[in-house]
């Protein structure tokens, strides 16, 4: 069991270095990246200032002052080497964009998905668990059917497409919700009420976004477990022995169901913190999924990398932590 | 060899047969790809039949016919709607037939104003409406689904093909190929899928060169490793059962035993994970078009869609109908697939009354 954890931590940083150095790589052999849009940029500049049109006007000298500006001077392995070490001592480079070093982009950003994410992950995990039960309990009944075609639409349906109708449908037409943001643009005169029924109503929507697709999954999950579980010998047992039919749910078949539900959380980490990205894009949230996608718009590579470093190393750890949810919460596993 | 179904699988069929809903949306989803092979019968710019001067013309499929065939001052393409109109008024010349949607799917339907989406209307023909460059929305949505359904199948043979060929020889031959694999396997599948496609996608995009060829390629890139893990260890397991012992013991060479015992056995079960792959496929595809990492405009794809929907607030009907089609699509695929499952795992449950 220790073996086994030891190997898994292991083989983090292997999959760490994988993972960034692939990136990395690819992100070298792009044209339009920033080096061309500076040079580009200095050219118009030069023209309006009334330049000769004709000539080239950056010189051989900044053209190389502009490639060790963006660290595209160096081989792409001494290039790596270099970042990963600054990666190690916590710097993540300077934003081509925001001209701001890239820890600080993350750092503002990582609060709202981690708002986001927590609220998602309690929700989902706070109505699964009963409505799982409720369908197990009344299974191919009226309420179960009703709630399975509800869940079936639910699983099938990706977030970002229900955004996409939702924000014009309800947002822009209707005008029942904020179309975007994470709070209003008057939130700071708001009341302590106030600012928190701010930021319910515009998360009402992105919410509901996030919660659909775990939603779907885990309530079937849950449903299914416990199915399972009920049809096992214990309960058959434990009814026939007078015990009542609720003990016997709650208190013999429940506690069993409950292990595939806590391995998920390990795996709703990634949620937490790289957000939804297309989610977060329609919604125009702040947050970590936002930035990366638009770094990715904006070829703002160091932003990429960082917001790469910061989902790689979350996804790494948190399937480690599932594992090791499974091997705490039910004696039974042994890895191997 | 003569075809016949071994009893199992007849069995699994009848099951499948049996789940209403599965069945049901696989009927519909049958249909509709049925449908969309013939999309240029149904919905096209070019004209089923046309008469004129005496003559048959047939210009759905084959080569252009210029404009000068059908006394039309101009060589390029005939506009047959056009012609329609003109032969309407001059009825002894001939007639001509349109497809029930008589658009294209990337042809501009300038209206003589400037281009602004138009809702829907019976009279224009245009059934859901026009999309921001006077586009049919529901011709897109069509050839939409079409390229959606060549992604998927495209997707579904290239990870089927890797993770058959790659997990049974691991599992089969052990040994060194399979602890390498196994790593890379671990190393691979954790890499943030979606993060990673996009930015391999805007990269391609970026060198000019995405087509439906390297879409699929950065696509099955990282997603190969979970039907590959799934071959392996169903081959491991099934390899240390009797019949495969027996199988060496009469002097069965490996490729044999592969080819004519394991395989059949392992590879059944597969399909209970291919709507969920269509799913995946279709999911992954529309989300990178909306993005605009996808297939390069103007192919017609719902993903493009439903990013001109969230941009055109006025203009509901192009994401409703984006949003239809996707979500009609992906509830039938999940249907089918929870019934396969169940037809291929029934489960009995007591039931406390």
């Amino acid at each position: 069991m220790r073996d086994y954890f030891l190997r898994r931590l292991l083989l983090i940083p292997p999959t760490f270095i994988g993972v960034t150095l692939l990136v990395f790589a690819i992100t070298r052999f792009v044209p339009g990246g920033p080096l061309e849009r500076a040079i580009m940029e200095a050219r118009t500049s030069e023209t309006r200032r009334g330049g000769d049109m004709g000539r080239s006007s950056t010189s051989e000298e900044q053209l190389a002052d502009l490639k060790a500006y963006y660290g595209l001077d160096k081989p792409i392995p001494v290039a790596y080497v270099q970042w990963l070490g600054k990666v190690v001592r916590c710097d993540l480079g300077t934003s081509h964009r925001f001209n701001e070093p890239v820890r600080d982009l993350i750092t503002q950003r990582l609060p709202v998905s981690l708002v986001y994410g927590g609220i998602t992950l309690a929700l989902t995990y706070g109505v699964c668990i009963p409505l799982g039960i409720a369908k197990a309990i009344r299974h191919r009944t009226g309420f179960d059917n009703a709630t399975s075609a509800l869940i079936f639409f639910g699983y099938a349906v990706p977030g970002y497409a229900l955004g996409a109708i939702l924000i014009v449908f309800l947002a822009a037409r209707a005008e029942w919700f904020p179309m975007s943001g994470f709070v209003g643009e008057n939130f700071s005169d708001l009341s302590i009420w106030g600012k928190v029924v701010d930021l319910a109503h515009h998360a009402v929507l992105p919410l509901v976004c996030y919660a659909i697709t775990s939603f779907a999954f885990l309530t079937m999950l849950m449903k299914n477990q416990l199915m399972d579980n009920l049809a096992a010998d214990f309960v058959r047992t434990a009814v026939a022995k007078g015990v009542s039919f609720k003990t016997a749910v709650l208190r013999h078949a429940l506690r069993n169901s409950l292990i595939p539900l806590a391995t998920h959380l390990g795996a709703s980490l990634t949620v937490f913190v790289g957000g939804s990205y297309l989610i977060e894009f329609i919604f125009d949230i702040n947050g970590m999924g936002l930035l990366g996608v638009q770094s990715i718009f904006d070829r703002d590579y160091p932003s990429v990398m960082g917001v790469l470093v910061v989902s790689s190393l979350v996804l790494l750890t948190g399937n480690v932590i599932s594992d090791m949810l499974i091997a705490l919460i039910d004696p039974r596993v042994r890895f191997k | 060899m003569k075809f016949s179904l071994n009893p199992i699988t007849a069995k699994k069929l009848r099951r499948f047969r049996q789940i209403r809903r599965g069945f049901v949306s696989f009927t519909i989803l049958a249909v509709l790809i049925g449908l969309s092979l013939i999309a240029e019968v149904l919905v096209n710019s070019r004209a089923l039949i046309v008469r004129f001067e005496g003559k048959w013309y047939f210009p759905t499929y084959g080569a252009i016919i210029p404009g000068r065939t059908f006394g039309l001052d101009y060589d390029y393409a005939t506009n047959f709607r056009e012609l329609q109109a003109r032969l309407e008024k001059e009825p002894e010349r001939g007639w001509v037939l349109m497809p029930p949607v008589p658009y294209d799917p990337i042809e501009n339907c300038y209206p003589g104003e400037f281009f602004r989406p138009r809702a829907p209307s019976f009279a224009e023909r245009h059934f859901l409406g026009t999309d921001q460059l006077n586009r049919d929305v529901l011709a897109r949505v069509v050839y939409g689904f079409r390229n959606a359904l060549i992604f998927a199948g495209c997707y579904i043979v290239l990870t089927y093909l890797i993770g058959v060929s790659l997990g049974c020889s691991m599992g089969y031959f052990g040994g060194r190929l399979d602890l390498f694999g196994q790593r890379l396997i671990e190393i691979w599948s954790q890499v943030p899928f979606f993060f990673v496609v996009i930015i391999v996608a805007s990269i391609v995009s970026g060198l000019g060169g995405m087509n439906l060829g390297w879409l699929l390629g950065v696509v099955v890139l990282f997603s190969w490793t979970s039907i590959t893990w799934y071959m392996r260890s169903v081959t491991y397991k099934e390899k240390a059962r009797d019949y495969v012992h027996a199988a060496e013991v009469i002097g069965a060479g490996n490729t044999r035993i592969i080819f004519s015992h394991v395989l059949p056995n392992v590879i059944s079960t597969l399909v209970t994970f291919a709507p969920f792959s269509v799913a995946a496929a279709i999911s992954a595809l529309t989300a990178l078009d909306f993005l605009g990492y996808g297939l390069p405009p103007p192919t017609p794809s719902w993903g493009e869609l439903l990013r001109q929907g969230t941009s055109n607030l006025s203009a509901p009907w192009i994401v409703a109908s984006a949003f239809g089609a996707l979500m009609l699509v992906l509830v039938l695929v999940t249907f089918i697939g929870e019934a396969v499952r169940e037809a291929f795992d029934p489960k009995k449950f007591t039931i406390y009354r």
